[in-house]
């Protein structure tokens, strides 16, 4: 035994002098303003200001309107591949496989065609409101609900299906009864997945350019790179990943349960 | 099949498309598009040429790719290395110890990229690990983000690997060290290489950890597109970003070669 | 070589899966484990194969204690149910496997490659890939791969179980000749399939929850099985309960002529009577009931009659005009093709 927890010792430990340590200077740095000493002064201060609390609301907003959105996508989405083929039904799934491998910036860069100033639909200040964000959030994040949940209905039983269709009972019928119950631990897993990583979001949110959408990696990075405000950029950091990090713990658990 | 009239079906199809190609195709070919114009005013791009290309594919972006080639490359292997190693290691463990393991090497998945840039911002701005201002911090950031990705699949095809195979070595007289090396190792070969294709993808676009802390002479191809569109260059951003994107599925597709020849041998 | 296990007990968290088991298999004998699953069969034998480690307990090998000794130091040949050939090497490196862990030269590596080949009659896909044959084949070639190495025990478990029932018969008869032409060697072979055991072993072990139930010859086992459980598992016997009377048992209201031993009278106890050796119609040790199921099995009919509230299986020879379900029907049976055993000897 000691010499398997040997064997584990060192990738452990590369984590923890690269992650965990860094990390740690990060709570650390939090309770310590830039006039030195040890407070919750960054705390109250950060708490206190009205851009935090509105980056706060607007993230949290965002990333549980994008989850809803991309799971209700996905789930139509995936439902027609997956039970209504088509022609290049694999094809298309192939291509989601590889929309996940592109960075979530070219969405937004693709919208500031679309919607921007210069753009097809034209000078349509849609981009720096939050529902741009949103659009790009759900467009990027749905292949993400879609991959496990086309897993999950690869692995449905159609002689369920077919047994439904001989009783009589119709296509809506046959979702509600039979393909949603079974899918539900595939949707709480790509849910929430989708959840943190709406909350953890910047590429698509800096490349908007809006300034009146501001979500909390944003603000880490403006307080940290554009006002040099250390203290407080690790105030908001620990806020975002104490949400994240008990929220990916909840997908833990989820996922562990539907065995995905 | 769920819908079993043929008018049904065509209606079913016809809602898949106007939902799946707007907002999933369009984007994509708009980047495609607007990379060989100049202006886009109307419905369709106009003024098409090249010249997005030209400066696409030297000096400045240039330079960017062949950055963004070799950081992936190098947080990629990195990533992979200490990755299965700790997903070898943690399989080996009871499970109480692998369940920790598991957590710890996931965790820089929940954590926020971009406050994963700012705390190796934070550690490594100082001596003894003065780090900033160096490539290697961007290296390093990259490598920390992608190693739980490449943990993650490693150590699921490690649980999906029939313990009868290395019970079948050992009981031919192999050592542990040698059943891993000609036994395990192999067999997961077609897992590592996709894991090592989802980390270097990863890393090729990632822009939230490397806008905190890329150094001046060592800038990848996501910070050149986004200072690109910044000042408004955004049909050049767009020939960058088609860059980055051929890259990265050349890479990916030469990944694929290897891993289809590695389970059909 | 000889394999003993000395009342090895294995246990996972608390829970016992081998309880105290003593068996000894000589050398060059082929020892069955036979048993359904969860018997603890595959556990002794992943036992000797070193890859569960007894609570307590020793396991020898040819009088060695190798208890504490790693598998890839106990020099066992091994085949399991689902072959595991390694798919990335072909047939001639996955037989070549064992023989360059132990470092053998080139020309001696080439030669026991063919040999091994050779016997399992798979020399001519030496060249080829696991996923590119049959099962039956890869089959042969794990059996091939175990035999390079030259064990002086092969284990066996469940090899035959992925096999559908026309190559498994035929594979029956090729491990036999093998063993026919490796005779020092010993086999331990696990199976739940009795043809299997009856059919290849010089002597079986019956395992039942956790425990070793009997052990003996086929014939043994047939004969005179010592409890309901081998009575029934081995050869699917008819257990009828039954009170000891003089010079014979009561069933049903019946007084029924068979050899009572030393058995008390007044005593409950168990008739354990084979379906074949029952007959139809009027004669000895006669019982009558009313045909509650019939099937037609080919060359015989299996009647399931109903006797006073217990089932009774009869297989007789293949009736031209088969009684009706409901219709009342007398069956008999010769004194000396029953067994009676004590009550409750259910589990040792």
């Amino acid at each position: 035994m000691s010499r398997r927890l040997l064997w584990a010792l060192p990738p452990v430990a590369l984590l923890a002098l690269f992650f965990l340590y860094p990390l740690a200077l990060v709570v650390q740095q939090s309770f310590q303003p830039d006039g030195g000493g040890t407070s919750l002064r960054p705390y109250a201060d950060v708490f206190a200001s009205e851009a935090f609390r509105n980056a706060l609301w607007t993230t949290v907003w965002l990333a549980l309107a994008s989850t809803a959105g991309c799971l209700v996508l996905g789930f139509l989405l995936s439902l027609v591949i997956a039970f209504v083929p088509f022609p290049g039904a694999k094809a298309v799934a192939r291509f989601i496989d590889v929309y996940l491998s592109f960075p979530s910036f070219l969405i937004t860069l693709a919208l500031l065609f679309i919607y921007g100033t210069t753009g097809i639909i034209g000078s349509f200040q849609f981009l720096t409101t939050p529902w741009g964000v949103l659009l790009a959030e759900v467009t990027y994040f749905t292949p993400f609900v879609m991959r496990p949940l086309l897993a999950a209905f690869s692995q449905l039983d159609t002689a369920q299906l077919e047994a439904a269709g001989s009783l009589g009972a119709r296509a809506p019928r046959i979702i509600r009864r039979i393909i949603l119950p079974e899918s539900l631990p595939a949707l709480a897993a790509g849910g929430s997945l989708v959840l943190v990583l709406c909350l953890n979001e910047f590429g698509i949110v800096l490349f908007t350019g809006a300034k009146g959408v501001t979500t909390l990696p944003m603000l880490v990075y403006s307080k940290a790179i554009l006002e040099s405000d250390y203290p407080g950029a690790c105030v908001v950091a620990v806020v975002n990943v104490l949400i994240s990090v008990s929220l990916y713990g909840l997908y833990r658990v989820v996922s562990r349960r539907a065995g995905a | 099949m769920l819908v079993h009239s043929r008018g049904a079906r065509w209606a079913v199809w016809a809602v898949f498309l106007v939902l799946f190609v707007p907002l999933f195709a369009l984007p994509l070919l708009v980047v495609l598009g607007a990379s060989f114009a100049t202006h886009w005013s109307g419905v369709l791009p106009s003024g098409p040429n090249t010249a997005n290309y030209r400066a696409a594919t030297r000096g400045e972006a240039l330079q960017a790719l062949t950055t963004s080639l070799l950081t992936a490359t190098t947080a990629s292997l990195l990533a992979l290395t200490v990755g299965t190693w700790a997903a070898l290691a943690g399989a080996a463990l009871k499970k109480r110890y692998r369940r920790l393991m598991d957590a710890l090497f996931v965790l820089p998945v929940a954590v926020p990229s971009v406050v994963v840039g700012l705390s190796v911002l934070v550690a490594f701005s100082k001596p003894p690990m003065l780090l900033n201002g160096t490539r290697w911090i961007v290296i390093l950031a990259h490598t920390v983000l992608v190693t739980a990705f490449a943990h993650q699949s490693v150590s699921a095809a490690i649980t999906r690997l029939d313990p009868a195979y290395e019970q079948a070595a050992a009981s031919l007289g192999a050592r542990p060290a040698r059943v891993l090396l000609r036994v395990r190792l192999p067999l997961l070969l077609p897992s590592l290489t996709a894991a090592a294709g989802l980390c270097f993808a990863l890393s090729m676009g990632e822009l939230s950890a490397t806008m905190m802390l890329y150094p001046p002479d060592w800038t990848p191809l996501p910070v050149l597109i986004y200072a690109a569109t910044d000042r408004g260059a955004l049909f050049t951003g767009s020939a960058v970003a088609v860059v980055l994107m051929a890259a990265t599925l050349l890479v990916l597709f030469a990944v694929s070669r290897v891993r289809t020849r590695a389970s059909y041998r | 070589m000889g394999i003993r296990f000395d009342s090895v007990t294995v246990a996972y968290d608390g829970n016992v899966v081998l309880d105290s088991l003593d068996l000894t298999v000589e050398p060059g004998e082929v020892m069955a484990l036979l048993g359904p699953s969860g018997s603890g069969k595959t556990t002794a034998l992943r036992a000797v194969a070193g890859f569960v480690r007894p609570v307590s307990g020793r396991v020898l090998l040819g009088g060695r204690d190798v208890t504490d000794l790693p598998p890839y130091q106990r020099g066992i040949g091994m085949v399991v149910q689902s072959y595991a050939l390694f798919p990335h090497m072909r047939v001639d490196e996955n037989v070549a496997f064992g023989l360059k862990t132990r470092r053998a030269g080139k020309t001696e590596t080439r030669q026991r490659v063919a040999e091994a080949l050779e016997l399992t009659g798979m020399a001519a896909y030496a060249r080829r890939h696991p996923r590119e044959l049959s099962g039956g084949q890869q089959q042969r070639v794990a059996i091939a791969r175990a035999l390079a190495i030259r064990p002086d025990v092969l284990l066996l478990d469940e090899p035959l179980s992925a096999l559908d029932a026309r190559l498994r018969s035929g594979m029956l008869a090729e491990l036999a000749r093998l063993h026919r032409e490796l005779p020092d060697m010993s086999m331990l072979y696990v199976t739940h399939d009795q043809v299997e055991a009856l059919t290849l072993a010089d002597r079986i072990a019956v395992m039942d929850a956790a425990r070793l139930q009997q052990c003996g010859t086929p014939r043994e086992l047939y004969r005179s099985p010592k409890n309901e459980f081998t009575a029934s598992f081995v050869g699917g016997a008819n257990v009828l309960p039954v009170t000891v009377g003089c010079g014979g048992v009561g069933f049903a209201g019946t007084e029924l002529k068979v050899d009572t031993g030393n058995a008390v009278a007044g005593a409950r106890a168990t008739l354990c009577v084979r379906p074949h050796v029952i007959g139809l119609g009027q004669g000895p040790n006669q019982l009558t009931g009313v045909v509650r199921e019939i099937q037609w099995r080919g060359a015989t009919h299996r009647l399931y009659v109903e006797v006073d509230g217990h089932s009774v299986m009869a297989d007789v020879r293949e009736l031209k005009d088969p009684p009706a379900l409901g219709d009342p029907v007398s069956l008999h049976f010769a004194a000396e093709d029953a067994v009676l055993l004590p009550a409750g000897a259910g589990h040792e």
